[in-house]
């Protein structure tokens, strides 16, 4: 018994740099997920399709010899693009915004096999963002960590400005009450359209840097992607709470490095991978149900959130 | 000033259940005047303030604020000039966002929202001033979310938000009926002080005869989609409930001879 407690630990610690690299980079993704879901009140799967996106792009652009920055901001673009489509087909057609989003993501599955003309496509020794950091070996976590977990700082202290500015708080009404935010003279198409196409924005960058990280893109790497990303923003909001909009930012980040650890220390015990996203989801649901368990006990649960239709 | 021109909108066109819910309804509104409607249920009064704010479009017919048509504006176009109480309170405010945050919607309803900090210590005071008004303590409660606070205090906040721009035209869409009689006469004399003291042209449906004989230039009664009846003037000032319920039934007995 010890035994196993101390190779668990031992293997555990060993895989701490490696998980942190990832779980800064997959963040964005938690992010991407978390501003149309609690922001616009906007529950979208985009992501699903706007992850791997990203890294397609990025990859076909790495490999035509496009230096890193250029792939990532190709990649966010294309992200965008996907984003404002599903707050569209949502707007115009008056389809339920999950229906919309699998629309896109199964229609992205497709245009992600085109644009990199096969399933996947090694980008292995092409300059990366994490070349640049100065004193770490590139290749390293810890180049990686750096240059992740600085861009998510930049993107944390932009996103936190933004939402305190006139518009910003225009965009939050939107998600709060669309009616209220119509009749005080704000645009609700705009508004929606622009905050789901930069959450995709989000889950492509995303994308962009993990191609970057491992060396290669699949059309098949957003596969689950949601429902770990939803895991680690409900583990955020757990944590840091959501009352407020500098919580509410804080979470993604929170919640996804403790949620990549925590898978990390499950798979080092020795859960078998493919029982990995049975776990996962069993824990999103507890976490979604836990109000509603507590409402029917009688305790003064807040009210069922509503979302759009 | 406000002004209706022969509107027309039918739903369901063409179907077994054809509603006409406006039947080329023309009124009148003079700057700084204030309108009470009055009308039985399916008369057609929401439909007019409907179609005034923008959220029902029309088969026909035209709608001027002071002046210019604004019949083919979205909602948050007109939004600029006229300003609107809900009934509901829960629908005039953001529930999940602080008192502060939704003046500050309310304060940007006229001009181009920037990317500048909203919430300024300037705003801020002049929030807890106008809000100070109403008597509720609102003024200490700037950092607290819209849902914790009562159906009467979100409905006056609703009412400070709607008249802090001095806007070119106030709907009020029975913003009295959810609340009860003691908070209802609250919201309604913070109404009618803040449209006396900055002369609102105002519009106010209601289902209370007796605020529509106490309050408002004019009584406006619509009856299947156009106005049957209005009284202004000395009349106004002379009208009793008896006498508007009265045409009411008036109105009732056509009905039943009609038939």
């Amino acid at each position: 018994m010890m035994d196993f407690v101390q190779t668990t630990f031992a293997s555990f610690i060993s895989l701490i740099p490696v998980t942190l690299a990832q779980s800064l980079i997959l963040s964005f993704v938690v992010l991407g997920i978390m501003i149309p879901f609690r922001m616009l009140s906007f529950p979208d799967l985009t992501s699903e399709g706007a992850f791997p996106l990203g890294g397609c792009v990025c990859g076909v652009l790495l490999a035509g010899g496009a230096s890193p920055v250029t792939a990532i901001s190709c990649a966010l673009l294309a992200g965008f693009v996907a984003g404002c489509c599903t707050a569209f087909i949502h707007l115009r057609f008056r389809i339920h915004t999950l229906l919309a989003g699998i629309l896109m993501m199964t229609m992205l599955y497709s245009i992600n096999l085109r644009i990199m003309g096969k399933s996947n496509l090694s980008v292995f020794g092409s300059p990366t963002v994490f070349d640049w950091v100065p004193f770490a070996q590139p290749g390293f976590p810890v180049s990686k960590i750096v240059a992740a977990g600085l861009l998510a700082l930049v993107v944390f202290i932009v996103l936190n400005l933004f939402f305190k500015t006139e518009q910003g708080t225009a965009v939050r009404a939107v998600g709060a009450n669309p009616d209220m935010a119509e009749a005080q003279g704000i645009n609700v198409w705009a508004a929606t359209i622009g905050g789901v196409g930069l959450a995709g924005a989000f889950s492509a960058l995303s994308g962009a840097v993990m191609v970057q990280s491992q060396g290669f893109a699949d059309v098949n790497m957003g596969l689950g992607i949601l429902i770990n990303g939803l895991a680690a923003l409900m583990i955020g909001e757990a944590i840091v709470g959501k009352q407020t909009v500098w919580r509410q930012l804080t979470a993604p980040f929170v919640g996804a490095v403790v949620y990549y650890q925590l898978v990390s220390l499950c798979l080092a015990a020795g859960m078998p991978p493919p029982d990995l996203k049975l776990a996962t989801g069993l824990f999103v649901l507890a976490m979604l149900a836990l109000p509603s368990l507590r409402r029917s006990r009688g305790a003064g649960a807040p009210a069922r959130e509503t979302f759009r239709e | 000033m406000l002004e209706i021109r022969s509107a027309r909108k039918t739903f369901y066109r063409g179907q077994a259940d054809e509603k006409i819910a406006l039947d080329g309804l023309n009124l009148k509104l003079a700057t700084g005047e204030f309108g009470v409607v009055i009308g039985s249920n399916g008369a057609g009064k929401s439909s007019m303030l409907n179609a005034i704010s923008g959220s029902l479009g029309l088969d026909s017919g035209q709608i001027l604020v002071n002046g210019s048509d604004v019949s083919n504006m979205p909602v948050h176009k007109r939004a600029v000039r006229l300003a609107r109480v809900f009934q509901d309170p829960m629908k005039g405010t953001a529930a999940s966002m602080t008192v502060a945050e939704n003046m500050l919607l309310a304060d940007l309803r006229s001009t181009r929202r920037t990317l500048r900090r909203g919430l300024t210590a300037a705003r801020l005071a002049t929030y807890r001033e106008r809000l100070s008004i109403l008597g509720l303590g609102l003024e200490n409660r700037m950092d607290t979310r819209v849902e914790l606070l009562s159906g009467g205090q979100r409905q006056s906040l609703s009412l400070i938000m709607a008249v802090g721009g001095s806007p070119d035209l106030l709907l009020l869409d029975e913003h009295t009926a959810a609340l009860d009689p003691r908070t209802a006469d609250i919201v309604m004399d913070a109404t009618v002080r803040a449209v006396d003291a900055l002369k609102l042209t105002t519009l106010m449906v209601t289902h209370n005869m007796q605020h529509a004989v106490d309050f408002g230039h004019r009584v406006i009664m619509l009856d299947a989609g156009r106005v049957r009846l209005e009284i202004a003037g000395e009349e106004k000032a002379k009208v009793t409930v008896p006498d508007l319920i009265g045409h009411f039934s008036v109105k009732t007995d056509r009905m039943l001879l009609a038939s």
